[in-house]
Parts: C-alpha cells; structure tokens; sequence
C-alpha cells in the first residue's frame, strides 16, 4: 500500500515530516485538582489529575516519595467500530504503566512523601498515536495541578514507510504494520524518558526516526508551554491585578 | 409447600407441538385473567420463615409459581478493605437458579434487582443500629412466575425480620402491569410479557412511607394515581399476612 | 464522597428552605445547560452536554443486525453507560460499575417504555428494515466525563440530543423476497441519503431532590449529599409519564410521590423547551 504519494504527500495530506493539527484546553473536569483535553488531529483524550491527597491504601504509601497511580480507558465509542471492552484489559493495563511511568520519572514525587497522586487518561476518540497524547494530556493535567515537575514531559510518534520517515503516525498508518517509535521526552533537560518500538529497523534509519520523533516532542512542548502560558495569563487577568 | 396437580405420566414423551406465546385476552364483561382470578385480586400468598438453618434469618415466599428463599446473615464485621462507617452497611445480592426461567439461564438478565432491592429496603433499616459491621441478603429465585422483584422484596423484610434486624416496619412489595386500558395486579409472567407499562411500590403501612417506586411505560397522572392507591391497598394486606406470618412464628412452640 | 462540614451542611439545608440555593439558584431552576452535537465524528450521532460542572458525552452507532425472534417487527436499542475515573477517583477500576449499571438501567426504564413498547421514546418499529431478518440494533453509549450532580437528567439530554443528531443511512433491499427462510437479504447501505430519526417522543428525565421538606432540580453533588431521597421522572411532550424510579433510602408519604409527580411535569414543560431550543442552536452552530 502506498502511504506516501509521488508528490510527498500523506494519505491524510500532510507531509512526512508534518504534525497534525494540536489543540490543548485546560480545565475540562471541574471536579478534579487538575484536568486537560488534548487533540492530535482525530485522536482526543481527556486527562484528570486528583492530588497529591492521602494514600488510600496504607500498604502503598511511602515515606520517602509520592505514590504515583494512572488509569487508562477507552470509550466505548472512541474506535471505529464497537467493541465493548472490559475495564482492565491487557492493553490498557500496559498503556497505564507505560504513562505511570513516564509521569513519575519527571513529578517531583521526593517532595511529596506519603502521599498520592492519581492520573486518569480517557480516551474519548482514537486515531493512532492515543500513548502520545495521553501523556501530553497528563503533562498539562499535572501543570494545572499544580504539581512540581522537573519538566513537562512531552511526547510524539514516528514511524518508517515506504522508505519514508513519518512523524505523528495516524491509526491507517499506525496499523499499516510497520515500524513505529514512540518517544517521551524532557526537552529543557533534553533527556529521554519514554521508548518504544514495534517491529524492526536498521539502526543508522532508527537513530532519524528517533531523532524525528524528537523533533516532533520538542514541538508539542513549545505548544503545550503557550497553552499553559495563555492560560496562567487568563488566571491573572480574571484575578484582576 | 403446594402439591402439584394432574398425574404424573408414566413415561416421558416430549411435547411435540411449540407452544406460540399469546397475547392474554381480558373479558372485561366479567373481569376474569387467565388464571381465574379478578383484575385487583392477588394471586394467594404462602409465607414461611426459617427456611434456611445454616442463615441469621431467612423466608421461603412463594406467590402462584414464583418462589423466592431469602436469607440473610450478620451484621457480621465489614470487610477489612472497607473504610470505617458509623452506619451499618447492607449488602443485597439477587440470583436465579438456571432453572427458574423457561429459557435457562435468562434470570441473568435481572443484573439491576440487587440494586433495587437494596434500595428498598435501607430505608426501612435502623442502620445505625450496627455501626461497622454487613448485614448481607441473599435472594434466590427458584421458579420465577411473574412480579419476581416485588416477591424478593416482600420475602426479604419477612427475612430481616426473621433474623432480628432493627427495622422501622415491614416493607411489603406490589406491582401491578397496565395492558391494554386495564391495570392487572400481582401480574403473572404471561401478562407481564405483554404489558404496555408496569408499575412496582414498596411501602412500610405502619409508616406511610413509599420506599421505592417504579415505573415503566407510558402514563397518565390520573393512571398513576389509580395505580398507586391500588397497590398502597394490596401492600397494607400483604403486610397483614407477613405480620400473621412472624406472629404464628412466634407463638408456635419451638423445636430446640 | 463529599466531605462538608456542619457549619457548611446547614448552610445548604438552609438555603434551600428559603429558595435560595449557594450559587443562587431558586429551588426549580436549572444551571445553565450548554450542548454540543457531532462530537464524535465515527458515531451515527453523537452529544456533549454540560450542566454547570456536569458534562457527559452521549453517542447513537447504528449496526445492522439480525431481530429478536420474540419480536421480529422491531430493531433493538442497549444502551452502556460509563462513569470514567476522570468524574472521581472513585470510579476508577471497577468502581464506576454500579452506578452504571444503575444509570443505564433507569435511562431504559425512562427511554424504552414497557416490554410491548407502548409508549417507548424510541419508536422501535422504525428501526425494522426487513421484518424477521435485518433490523437496526442502535447502541447508546453515554460517557460521564466529569461529575457535579443531577447525571441521570443530563444524560437523559444528552441521549435526546444525540438521538436527534443522528442520521441513519438509507438502506435498500435488494432481493427482499430471498427464496430459503433461512436466508439474509441483500440490502444495500447508502452512504449518501441519511434518514433523520425522530425524537420528538423521547422524553426528558427530571429528577427531583428532596432535601429537607423541599424538593429541587438539578442538584449538585453537595446538595445531593444532602438528599434523604429523590425521584427520577421521565416526561413527554404530551406531559405523560414514560417512567419513574426513585432514589435514596429514606420513605417518602404517598401524597408526596403524587406532588412531586406533579411538580416535575411542571418543570419538564420548560425544561423540554430550553433543550429544544438548545439542541436546534447546537445544529445549527454544526452546520455552519
């Protein structure tokens, strides 16, 4: 199948090396500590952060540092066809550690100690990339939370087709079979925290893909840092000083 | 418990003609069901507690074909997982055996009963009698013959009952079914089948309180109105039997 | 759980019983209600509906499916609802599952009418396509995204808006008369001629609290904390009654059941026409 037509173009329009279009919305969930929409093109996730509060089962809790805990779902009309899944399947299970773990390695969870700080990603529509946004989600979540963090995490997709490099691969793309790298990543720290790959690549292509998918997560945290700076500014502006 | 009439047939031979449900037909001239009975006649009810010994307290109710046992153990200690209460908690949970229905296995359908049960009866609790600790009711329907949520519901405050539970009153349970322009009360499974709506109360006589209420289908207010005080009538009679029920309960000499 | 103090109980209890409810409302009117259509662009249909801090996402997808034997004239309706952990960390896991189960239960009391489908919102005849052989299993799926009381009413909206958003495809039979019983029939989906689905049936849920002596709309979740009961009713726009369920433990007197009946078919009066019109500006804001 062809991913990318003579012309350089996508099966969507975009280039190879172009995003989708990103819109980022802070305050969804008035109930929660801190919350955020965010959209990568078609793929929408919701993400509310409750805490740091105290640790609901003692066992857990920590004296040292923050327990950290995320719960990932899928509505049930969020693919394209429906299927109803069980809360807790095996996918889900791996997506909530994968974003646990990419949370936690950049909250300041030392100053924190015995405490809890729970992060539920929803996954209202899919289109490919949902890890992507939901830690994107979870990283503004946790800035309206007010939560200290060493950065904010971002994170982006890319895959390899047609001899191609893809950035910000969508659900055809994504289900095309071929490879595709997900990236979390510290851009003011420059550092990595967040890598996974489907199937195989050489690796002088997978060190661009890679690279890419860089690329794309430094552009994701310079959006998410106006989104956040707009929105302080409306804090002030409403404070009235 | 009833005996079953008819003989028994000495070889068994599988019915070959397929019964075709029916819309029940009402003679309006004479105001007769299917079964013989009158549009606001109940169908005769047989109440028995103790039912189970292993159980705090239980009831056997059965009312035409539908047969309920309910039982109902504690208040015994709250989970350890559960966070510290100083109301007691109730815990209700409702299953058909896979031979109550005429299809096996449907009384899985019945997932919201729990609920509904529950919901019933907590009003009628003193829960702040048995701060920290369950009391569980168990329900099983045996054979479900039509209105099977009031017969639970009625069944397990005769249970409660049994088992010592502080409660403001006993809740008696009715549901009536509107088919066609008629309201039939007590519905058997056939006429529930067909009904256009139903309606269901629970009701503590002694306070006047309606404990639940629900309704199904489409409705008038003056419909409603006729409906309820149909069914506030059946509960106050029903609530007569269950209380001669626990009374000769009483009174009998016991066997220990 | 709602933590509130005495101080802040009694200020609500008060409130209340001087028509004056903490963020100003009077006792029988609702927070603003905001709704969007076509949210969810792979759904037949689809709504976002806020009430004050409530929001929920309510989506109609059509599949063509095979009649229930029972009823060979008629499509099929299941409507899911689920309360996600981004509402309250208590839903997360397995914790939502009662209130949901609760929710779509009473949402298809309140939608589908009695088991021969008099008086159903949902007019399931019109969901047939070849009579015993295809028909239109609808599947409604509601989403609470974030809570603040009074769900089960804004789900109830949010089912109605998507309903009415909802365009079904048009479908030709091809060899209708197949031969064999046992045979499917060809049919053919359009994909460019949407039939509009007509919801000027279904009702609207409201429920009224009872906090105190008094009862009220669209509770938030304090003062639901505060309920000692509440009544759920579903209404049409012929102001019958197309359900009711009650809520809470505490017994209400009979003559209470009926008042509130008739103070709710009141308020659904005004209700119906703000979500109508609420519900045509969505459309309209869509189709720009």
């Amino acid at each position: 199948m062809e991913f990318v037509s003579p012309e350089g173009l996508r099966l969507d329009g975009r280039r190879p090396l172009e995003m989708r279009q990103l819109r980022a919305e802070i305050g969804a969930v008035s109930k929660a500590d801190g919350s955020a929409v965010f959209e990568m093109g078609n793929t929408k996730v919701i993400a509310a952060v409750y805490g740091p509060r105290e640790v609901e089962n003692r066992a857990q809790q920590m004296n040292d540092q923050a327990l950290v805990r995320c719960e990932y779902t899928m509505a049930n009309f969020s693919t394209g066809d429906r299927v109803r899944k069980p809360k807790g399947d095996r996918r889900s299970t791996e997506i909530s550690m994968v974003i646990r773990q990419t949370m936690e390695a950049c909250i300041m969870t030392h100053l924190m100690p015995r405490s809890q700080i729970d992060i539920f990603v929803q996954v209202l529509q899919a289109d490919g990339g949902t890890r992507s946004a939901c830690i994107n989600a979870a990283t503004l979540a946790l800035a309206d939370a007010g939560i200290p963090m060493r950065d904010l995490v971002t994170s982006c997709s890319a895959g390899y087709l047609n001899t191609t490099p893809l950035l910000d691969l969508n659900y055809v793309e994504d289900s095309a079979g071929g490879p595709d790298v997900t990236v979390g990543y510290l851009p003011k720290l420059d550092k990595v925290t967040l890598l996974q790959m489907d199937s195989k690549l050489p690796l002088d292509t997978f060190e661009s893909v890679m690279q890419l998918a860089i690329e794309g997560c430094k552009a994701v945290a310079n959006y998410l840092r106006e989104v956040l700076l707009e929105n302080t500014k409306q804090l002030e502006y409403r404070r009235g000083s | 418990m009833s005996s079953r009439a008819g003989t028994t047939p000495s070889t068994y031979s599988p019915s070959t003609q397929k019964k075709k449900p029916q819309k029940p037909t009402f003679n309006d001239s004479n105001g007769v069901r299917s079964d013989g009975r009158g549009f606001y006649q109940c169908r005769p009810a047989y109440l028995k507690t103790g039912a189970v010994s292993a159980a705090g307290g239980s009831a056997y109710a059965e009312f035409g074909n539908t047969k309920v046992i309910v039982s109902v153990f504690g208040p015994r200690e709250s989970k350890k997982a559960m966070m510290y209460s100083n109301v007691g908690r109730l815990n209700c949970s409702v299953s058909y055996t896979p031979f109550a229905t005429q299809v096996r296995g449907q009384g899985s359908e019945h997932k919201e009963y729990s609920s509904v049960l529950h919901k019933a009866l907590e009003g009628a609790i003193l829960l702040e009698s048995f701060p920290k600790t369950t009391v569980d009711v168990f329900a099983l329907v045996m054979e479900s013959g039509g209105s099977d949520l009031p017969v639970i519901i009625s069944c397990a405050s005769l249970a409660l009952a049994d088992a010592g539970i502080m409660m403001y009153d006993l809740v008696a349970a009715v549901s009536l079914s509107c088919v066609g322009p008629s309201l039939v009360i007590d519905p058997v499974l056939e006429e529930e089948r067909w009904q256009d709506g139903s309606l269901m109360l629970t009701y503590m006589p002694c306070r006047s309180e309606v404990t639940q209420l629900a309704v199904n289908g489409e409705w008038t207010t003056p419909k409603i109105h006729e409906g309820m005080e149909l069914c506030l009538d059946a509960c106050k009679k029903l609530a007569g039997i269950m209380r001669s029920c626990l009374k000769e309960e009483a009174d009998s000499p016991s066997i220990q | 759980m709602v933590g509130l103090s005495v101080g802040e109980t009694n200020f609500i209890r008060g409130g209340i019983a001087q028509d004056l409810r903490c963020d100003g409302r009077k006792r029988l009117s609702y927070r603003p209600i905001h709704i969007d259509t076509g949210v969810i662009p792979q759904a037949n249909g689809s709504a976002r509906v806020r009430i004050g801090g409530t929001d929920v996402i309510a989506s109609v997808k059509a599949e063509l499916g095979r009649p229930n034997s029972a009823q060979p004239g008629k499509g099929k309706v299941s409507i899911h609802i689920d309360c996600s952990a981004t509402a309250a960390p208590i839903f997360q896991g397995k914790g939502g599952e009662a209130l949901s189960t609760e929710l779509a239960a009473d949402l298809q009391r309140c939608l589908l009418g009695g088991k021969s489908g008099a008086g159903a919102g949902i007019d399931l005849s019109s969901l047939s396509i070849v009579e015993g052989k295809v028909c239109w299993d609808l599947y409604l799926d509601g989403l609470v995204v974030s809570s603040d009381g009074n769900m089960l009413d804004a789900l109830g909206a949010a089912i109605k808006a998507a309903l009415s958003n909802t365009g079904l495809p048009k479908v030709n039979v091809i060899a209708a008369d197949a031969t064999s019983s046992g045979d499917q029939p060809e049919v053919d989906v359009s994909d460019e001629e949407f039939l509009q689905f007509d919801t000027s049936a279904v009702p609207v849920i409201v429920t009224l609290t009872k906090v105190g002596k008094h009862y009220i709309v669209d509770a938030t979740e304090e003062e639901e904390s505060q309920m000692s009961s509440a009544m759920s009713i579903s209404i049409n726009r012929k102001g019958l009654i197309c359900g009711l369920t009650k809520r809470g433990g505490a017994g209400v007197d009979p003559s209470i059941v009926l008042d509130m009946i008739s103070v709710a078919k009141n308020v659904s009066e005004n209700f119906i026409n703000v979500l109508d019109s609420e519900i045509a500006a969505a459309e309209a804001r869509e189709e720009e």
